[in-house]
């Protein structure tokens, strides 16, 4: 098992009132998991996202991430395990406008402090297994929609997580693009990467093996 | 790893070009200013550095029951003091008598700084000594110290101690050393050192140092434990003792020596102090300015930096990969800034302010300290505008971050305010100051100064001619040419010119009546006031014949007559005081005239007659030419002036130019006030545009929303400005009655001024509002342009 949640609720309080925004969470996920995030929009997918990943807080329960609990962590080591194991892939890319492709993907090495000849074999694998070679020295307003979420994901995947948590990836592509990056995923999967993603679309979360329904922060 | 946020850095700068640029040009500007304001102070408060243990040296200052002051006594008390007082371990005479010639083989040199001083000089004012032994120098009565400059004109690069000048074609003189070059913003200006002991041989000097006559200068070096007011009471009781006349004494100051600078020129004071001033403000202004800018940068890359941090960045390399950006950029800054501060600012400073306190010019081996100062400078800028903005956004939860949302900032909205009120108030006020101070010159330029300036040209006739007495009988026939030429209506010469009066005060008494009075003097021709156009009230001018009766005879002015409460000049003499001389026949009184700036009060004066025109004795040549016949006159004269042999060259200025010329300071702290007032309006407004652009960043959907919902630009307009309007009127509010009071205390030190009229003030403000409510204006209109449907598909 890689992690579990177990009665996980987050809230916040506005007017003397709770308001929820994950109620009662249960769930685990193993290695080697694709599962699929569905829910109308407002429902609490991305918290729960957020709050998987370590990027938020949770106000009850339990969440245990391989051998550690990770409520109890202190911060600095909470991120010590997303940076290790972790790695994002986000709607809007969120890739680094200022730097290239090849800086984009190299940059998580680099605060690694990987060598320079390993990150150069880790950055070339990367740039050939998503066809992106030829684009390396582009910055990302030079690509598509398409290429920079591919980019997005070979920057996540460069340092070889255990999880990869995707919100939405094809939110903002085409659906031909989309199904490409479903594709991807998908080989990634079978490769033994587990892949949580937040999807909207049917089509998209029939890639997944599992589906976990959200409404107004509770599993149905 | 490091090369990597280089680059970054680099990326970032280059990506926000427009922003960047207005950074840096800012920065450059006040880093610039900045530079050669702590190089102007960092200069004045180390001019005097040669002086070892100054807080021991102090220097006597009268001051007589008459209200006057003045830094001279009688040249007896120091001996007195030496003598009686055992707290003075040393203590020297200072000051002018003649302008001694002195010659080296052929070359012959009048130095216009040519002091007298006592044996203790070197001991009072420990300056450094090129050449020569400070122990011995000036010991002797034949010692002669030069500054390095006048030894170089007589005797080049070699060791001239030992060597022998011939002083007055007569006696001979020993060097006894050379002077290093120091500051000319030192308070001592030197060209040659004689001994008092040879003055003190001198018949005319006998005659006039007695109790009653206060010429000297005292400079007296005191024991670290010394009681200073005992001592002044030890001072003020020896007065009392000897003086002459010591009711007219009030009091004797012993005044620390630190203070002389500013004592003899208030004006310096009053410069450093606002020099000091404006660096804190211009640095305060540029670094608020940074971090507003930068905060504004700092929002627009919220999302980036969280996702950063999620990829595995750590807090404090994002404040360091902020600090080196700045750090790039202070950096280009300094090194622009630092042109500019040596290519042009500092020439411009030296050309504003060298006329008075003399030129500056950097020095390493003495100035380095301020190269230190300047990269502390930038260190710290790059440290408070790198650090501080990013602070609030590392702390920041990931997950809002990545939101780009940023909460909490209502809380720092107050001292942004604040912020931009001071920079404001500022900005008005030096604005208010620069009309102010405007119209003060040009009310002062404009005045009617009581004599013609138009056609007016005046000419330097103290050449330093090889052979005086061949001048003299050329200079005659020039005169005589003149006479003849018809464009020349009149001339003068003439010991002074309005603008270049002496400060020779004699006290006169009026034999009949008793009353005394201290008056301003100089020496002129019979043809002084008809030339100037300057006319007599009574009396009549003096007359020049052969035998020069008129010589003893003085004409005096209408402040003079009233001080002495005369009301005709019958059977009137003066006599100067403690004389029993018949004294001297007042034959005239002119109506008064601006004989000098109108910061100054019109004194009583007299003229003396001075002779037939001549050369010797006389500084300038002084003629009424026909309009438009001045070129023509002048050259000529320039001409036979090139017949006679002399050390410089003739030279011929305009009258108005002269006195215009006494404005020059005033002109010149006038165009720093300008500088600064131009500067922080320009910092503030860049700093404005920033702020803007970060709101409406802020805002953007908010005036899509708007917009989609049928707001007017005009409204969004408003929306974005009206809160800047209300803090500049804010501004305004408390600038403007600062100004009036700063501005009316200081028109207070000028005899003739402007009264301060409530309009000045409003305009400075509408000045301020108008180029704040432009920039706004251009900003927010950005803005509000944006298309709405692009703003709102951010999300
Ligand atoms: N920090 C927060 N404070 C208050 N409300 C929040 C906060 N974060 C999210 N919400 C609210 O929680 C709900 C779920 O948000 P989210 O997880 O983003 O939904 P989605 O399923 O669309 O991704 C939304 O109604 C959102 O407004
Ligand atoms: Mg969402």
């Amino acid at each position: 098992m890689l992690l579990q949640l177990k009665n996980v609720s987050k809230w916040v309080q506005s007017g003397g009132q709770k308001i929820f925004l994950l109620k009662d969470i249960n769930f685990w996920v193993n290695e080697g998991d694709f599962i699929s995030i569905m829910g109308p929009s407002g429902s609490g997918k991305s918290t729960l996202l957020n709050v998987i990943g370590m990027l938020d807080n949770f106000n009850e329960g339990e969440y245990s991430f391989l051998e550690d609990s990770v409520h109890t962590l202190k911060e600095k080591h909470r991120a010590n395990l997303y940076k290790q194991y972790i790695g994002f892939v986000f709607q809007s890319y969120h890739l680094i406008d200022e730097l290239t492709v090849k800086e984009n993907l190299e940059m998580p090495l680099l605060y690694k402090k990987f060598g320079a000849s390993e990150r150069k074999s880790l950055v070339g694998d990367m740039l050939d297994r998503f066809n992106i070679v030829g684009k390396k020295d582009l910055f990302p307003s030079q690509l598509s929609g398409g290429q920079q979420q591919l980019v997005g994901i070979a920057r996540a995947l460069i340092a070889s997580p255990k999880l990869i948590l995707a919100d939405e990836p094809t939110g903002n592509l085409n659906s031909k693009q989309g199904e490409e990056i479903m594709e991807t995923f998908t080989q990634l999967n079978k490769e033994g990467v587990t892949i949580i993603q937040v999807t909207h679309s049917e089509k998209n979360m029939k890639y997944g093996s599992r589906v976990i329904n959200l409404l107004d922060g509770s599993v149905v | 790893m490091f090369k990597h946020y280089l680059k970054i850095a680099y990326r970032n700068l280059l990506k926000n070009k427009m922003l960047s640029l207005v950074n840096l040009f800012g920065l450059t500007l006040g880093l610039a200013s900045i530079m050669t304001l702590v190089f102007v102070v960092h200069v004045y408060y180390n001019a005097d550095g040669f002086i070892e243990e100054e807080e021991n040296v102090y220097y006597l200052k009268t001051f007589t029951t008459s209200g006057h002051d003045y830094n001279q006594t009688t040249y007896p008390l120091l001996e007195k003091i030496k003598n009686s007082c055992p707290d003075v371990v040393a203590g020297t005479h200072f000051f002018d008598w003649d302008l001694p010639l002195l010659s080296y083989q052929d070359i012959e040199l009048q130095e216009r700084r040519t002091s007298y001083v006592d044996a203790d000089f070197f001991e009072v004012f420990t300056l450094p000594l090129k050449y020569g032994d400070d122990r011995t120098a000036l010991k002797n009565k034949y010692d002669v110290v030069l500054t390095d400059k006048v030894s170089k004109k007589f005797f080049g690069e070699i060791n001239p101690v030992g060597k022998k000048l011939v002083l007055n074609d007569t006696l001979s003189v020993k060097v006894a050393g050379v002077l290093e070059p120091i500051s000319s913003y030192a308070s001592l200006r030197l060209g040659v050192l004689l001994s008092t002991q040879l003055v003190e041989d001198y018949q005319n000097f006998k005659e006039h140092t007695g109790w009653s006559n206060s010429f000297t200068y005292n400079m007296i070096r005191l024991n670290a434990n010394a009681d200073v007011q005992k001592f002044e009471n030890q001072v003020l009781d020896l007065v009392r003792q000897n003086y002459a006349e010591p009711s007219h004494i009030k009091a004797i100051k012993v005044v620390p020596y630190t203070e002389v600078r500013v004592d003899n020129i208030p004006i310096a004071g009053i410069i450093i102090k606002g020099a000091i001033a404006t660096i804190i403000f211009v640095l305060l202004i540029v670094l608020v300015n940074l971090i507003n800018l930068n905060t504004s940068v700092m929002y627009g890359r919220t999302r980036q930096l969280a996702v950063k941090k999620i990829l595995g960045d750590h807090k404090k390399s994002i404040v360091f990969q902020f600090c080196l950006e700045n750090g790039l950029l202070v950096l280009i800054s300094l090194v622009v800034a630092s042109f500019l501060f040596a290519w042009v600012l500092l020439p411009e400073i030296n050309e504003i302010f060298g006329g008075n306190f003399g030129e500056i010019a950097i020095e390493i081996p003495n100035d380095y300290p301020v190269i230190l100062y300047f990269l502390g400078l930038g260190i710290f800028i790059t440290l408070i505008v790198g650090a501080l903005p990013t602070l609030r956004f590392i702390s920041l939860p990931i997950a809002i971050a990545l939101k780009g949302k940023i909460n909490g900032v209502r809380k720092n909205l107050f001292f942004r305010n604040v912020f931009i009120v001071v920079q404001f108030s500022l900005a008005i006020l030096f604005i208010c100051t620069a009309i102010i101070l405007n119209y003060q010159i040009s009310f002062m330029k404009n005045a009617p100064l009581g004599y013609e300036q138009e056609n007016i040209s005046i000419a330097r006739i103290d050449l330093e001619y090889t052979d005086k007495e061949s001048a003299e009988s050329k200079f005659s026939e020039i005169l005589d040419k003149l006479k003849s030429n018809p464009f020349v209506q009149d001339f003068s010469t003439t010991q002074i010119v309005p603008s270049a009066y002496y400060r020779s005060y004699t006290n006169f008494m009026d034999p009949e009546s008793g009353k005394e009075i201290r008056i301003r003097y100089g020496r002129t021709d019979a043809n002084y006031f008809k030339t100037l156009g300057i006319p007599l009230l009574s009396g009549r001018h003096f007359k020049e014949n052969q035998s020069d009766t008129d010589i003893g005879t003085i004409i005096i002015n209408a402040k003079a007559m009233k001080a002495l409460g005369w009301t005709d000049l019958e059977n009137k003499r003066l006599v100067n005081k403690g004389e029993t001389s018949d004294g001297f026949e007042v034959v005239g009184v002119t109506k008064d005239f601006h004989y000098q700036g109108m910061q100054n009060n019109i004194e009583p004066l007299a003229h003396f007659y001075k002779g037939k025109q001549q050369l010797k004795n006389n500084n300038y040549l002084m003629l009424k030419i026909v309009k438009g016949k001045e070129q023509q006159v002048l050259k000529q004269l320039e001409n036979d002036f090139a017949q006679i042999p002399s050390k410089r060259t003739f030279e011929y200025e305009m009258l108005s130019h002269k006195t215009n010329a006494q404005y020059d300071l005033l002109r010149g702290i006038l165009k720093t006030v300008n500088f600064v007032a131009f500067f922080t309006i320009l910092i503030s407004c860049l700093g404005m545009f920033g702020l803007i652009s970060l709101i409406a960043k802020k805002r953007v959907k908010e005036i899509g929303v708007r917009k989609v919902l049928g707001a007017s630009i005009t409204r969004i307009l408003l929306l974005l400005s009206k809160e800047f309007i209300a803090l500049v009127i804010i501004a305004g509010c408390i600038a403007i009655p600062v100004a009036w009071w700063l501005m009316n205390n200081w028109l207070q030190t000028f005899a003739y001024r402007i009264d301060i009229r409530w309009w000045m003030m409003v305009l400075g403000g509408l000045l301020a509002l108008l180029i704040v409510g432009i920039t706004v204006g251009i900003q927010s209109f950005k803005s509000a342009m944006v298309n709405p449907i692009k703003s709102l598909r951010v999300e």
